[in-house]
């Protein structure tokens, strides 16, 4: 079964089209890579299966993206934000808030927990699955701001996890952290994708080789190859693919 | 230690612009010094106003003090939501081509002349207010004292409240919208990616800017403390304190600008005006310092 398929997919900001006819079939619990140079709409096709880019006025969508086989573009908008969760570049848990309504937050707007109680469970559940919990468990009315780059990170993981998606998108998650924290969430991946599917962006070829069954390469817009991992690192079809694992692309 | 060249060079402006306000502050200070020694802080905890040429004079402002800070009250807590609300539709839901007209409209209306408002708020807001809101409130509420008032003028706390927030609004407004702008795109995303609807995410990221609203509800309040023309139409210029919305009452700077024509002949008015003055530059200071130490330090601790 495929969590995610997209039909011709064809982004626009403004005139300029920047996701150009993507087909795209990502088969459920699996961590699934996208790669490729910078500026070819990394970010845009994922923020596209979630419907985030109508916070962008000028950015039109053509073409469908499927969850599970039906159009999320027929879908309440809310509804499959909370199916697909995202998690971003740069670790962005409320600063003014709570480490514990950065979760309930979610949680609460959603109606997803009934009570106090109900809420405080699903925190600690999220956390415990985002391998935070033993951290902060006792400072859970402190501001996420007092959390290091990767512990907001994971805290951001927790709240996403916490509504229970079906997907989880991460755009380069560990882009902005050191090594020891990448380390950490990449191994974090890999417990998850038991559970959901996970669609990760990515700039590093080895970090794709560690964490991901699938990897797309993505070029200007275009699809240009797509197989498993192991596949694709061995022997690319596509010329531009092996330049670019083989660092001799940017 | 490394000596910024460009901060030398604004060293002399700077000692000027401070030179000129402790000026001012020590002016307002010397003037009053008479008035304090007449009757030490009865000018402040007094409401009496006794002129005369030749007996005893006896001065005391806190009826305008009373005054001043009620009528700023109203002028906050409604120009807050109207501010808050038009700034979130400013950047929110406003059409694109609608945005920056909005934006210029409000600038121009922030730097009107006030005396246009003063006018316009004798004709046509107090009238309308009158009809509309006091008589029906005191007809049906006059039990509550804040509605026990006989509205017969129209000239009240509440028309000046009312008429400082349409002033205020603007302003505040250009406050909270900018630093809604400058909410950094990650929050906005983040708070719909956890499937929040378009208001939820709202309350959070204005919850994210609190420290930036509250400095404009600072900034706002000193703005309506200070003033003067427009006011002084419109708030029945009363010796009076009363706790409600439709009595007529004195702000300080409606005080001082009526009063100050013919305060020469008396020997004490000119200080007690002075005494009057000081205290809305204290209560000024303090607030526009803090609403711009709150300001500085959110925006500071943002980039
Ligand atoms: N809000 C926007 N408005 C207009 N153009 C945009 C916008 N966001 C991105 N673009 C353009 O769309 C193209 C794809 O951008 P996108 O951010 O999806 O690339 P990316 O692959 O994620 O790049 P990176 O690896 O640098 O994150 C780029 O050419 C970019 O300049
Ligand atoms: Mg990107």
């Amino acid at each position: 079964m495929n969590a995610i398929e997209t039909e011709n997919l064809k982004v626009w900001y403004g005139d300029k089209l920047v996701i150009k006819g993507v087909n795209l079939e990502i088969p459920e619990k699996t961590v699934f890579a996208i790669m490729g140079p910078s500026g070819c709409g990394k970010s845009t096709l994922l923020r596209a299966f979630n419907r985030l880019l109508e916070l962008n006025e000028i950015a039109r969508v053509e073409g469908d993206v499927k969850l599970y086989g039906k159009s999320v573009y027929e879908m309440d908008e809310v509804v499959v934000r909370r199916k697909i969760g995202m998690v971003f570049q740069i670790p962005n848990p409320f600063p003014h808030m709570s480490i514990y309504d950065n979760i309930a937050l979610g949680v609460r707007y959603n109606k997803i927990a009934k009570n106090r109680k109900e809420i405080d469970k699903i925190v600690e559940w999220s956390l415990k699955k985002a391998a935070l919990w033993e951290e902060v468990k006792d400072r859970l009315k402190d501001k996420a701001s007092n959390l290091s780059g990767g512990q907001m990170q994971r805290l951001c993981i927790a709240r996403a996890l916490a509504l229970r998606p079906e997907v989880l998108l991460m755009d380069e998650p560990t882009a902005n952290l050191d090594p020891v924290s990448a380390k950490k969430i990449e191994e974090l991946i890999f417990e998850l994708k038991k559970e959901l599917t996970i669609v990760i962006v990515t700039h590093s070829p080895a970090q794709a080789a560690r964490v991901s069954d699938y990897v797309a390469f993505l070029y200007l817009g275009e699809l240009v190859e797509v197989g498993k991992t192991e596949e694709i690192f061995e022997k690319p079809k596509n010329e531009l693919t092996e330049k670019y694992l083989t660092g001799r692309m940017g | 230690m490394k000596i910024d060249k460009f901060k030398l060079a604004l060293l002399p402006i700077t000692t000027v612009v401070f030179g000129i306000f402790l000026l001012m502050l020590i002016v307002y200070v010397s003037q009053s010094i008479p008035i304090f020694k007449k009757e030490g802080l009865a000018i402040y905890t007094t409401n009496v106003w006794k002129a005369s040429e030749t007996g005893e004079e006896f001065y005391g402002v806190l009826a305008a003090i009373y005054g001043s800070v009620y009528t700023s009250v109203i002028a906050v807590l409604i120009a807050l939501p109207l501010s808050i609300g038009f700034a979130v539709f400013v950047v929110d839901y406003a059409p694109k081509k609608l945005k920056e007209p909005l934006i210029v409209a409000t600038d121009v209306m922030a730097g009107l002349p006030t005396i246009l408002y003063g006018i316009w708020g004798a004709f046509v807001l107090v009238p309308l207010l009158k009809r509309f809101v006091m008589e029906p409130l005191y007809e049906h509420f006059s039990f509550i004292p804040l509605f026990s008032y006989p509205p017969i003028t129209g000239y009240s706390y509440l028309s000046a409240g009312v008429l400082l927030a349409i002033m205020v609004t603007p302003f505040a407004s250009a406050i909270i919208r900018e630093a809604y702008r400058m909410v950094p795109r990650v929050y906005r995303e983040g708070a719909y990616a956890l499937g929040l609807t378009r208001f939820e995410a709202t309350k959070v990221l204005l919850g994210y800017i609190k420290p930036a609203i509250l400095s404009g509800f600072l900034l706002a309040f000193g703005r309506a403390i200070g003033e003067t023309v427009a006011v002084s139409l419109v708030v029945g210029n009363t010796f009076n304190i009363n706790p409600s919305l439709f009595a007529p009452g004195y702000t300080i700077s409606s005080l001082i600008a009526n009063q100050f024509g013919n305060a020469f002949i008396y020997n004490y008015m000119p200080s007690a005006l002075f005494a009057a003055g000081l205290a809305l530059f204290v209560i000024g200071l303090v607030i526009n310092v803090a609403g711009l130490i709150m300001l500085r330090r959110w925006s500071h601790a943002k980039v």
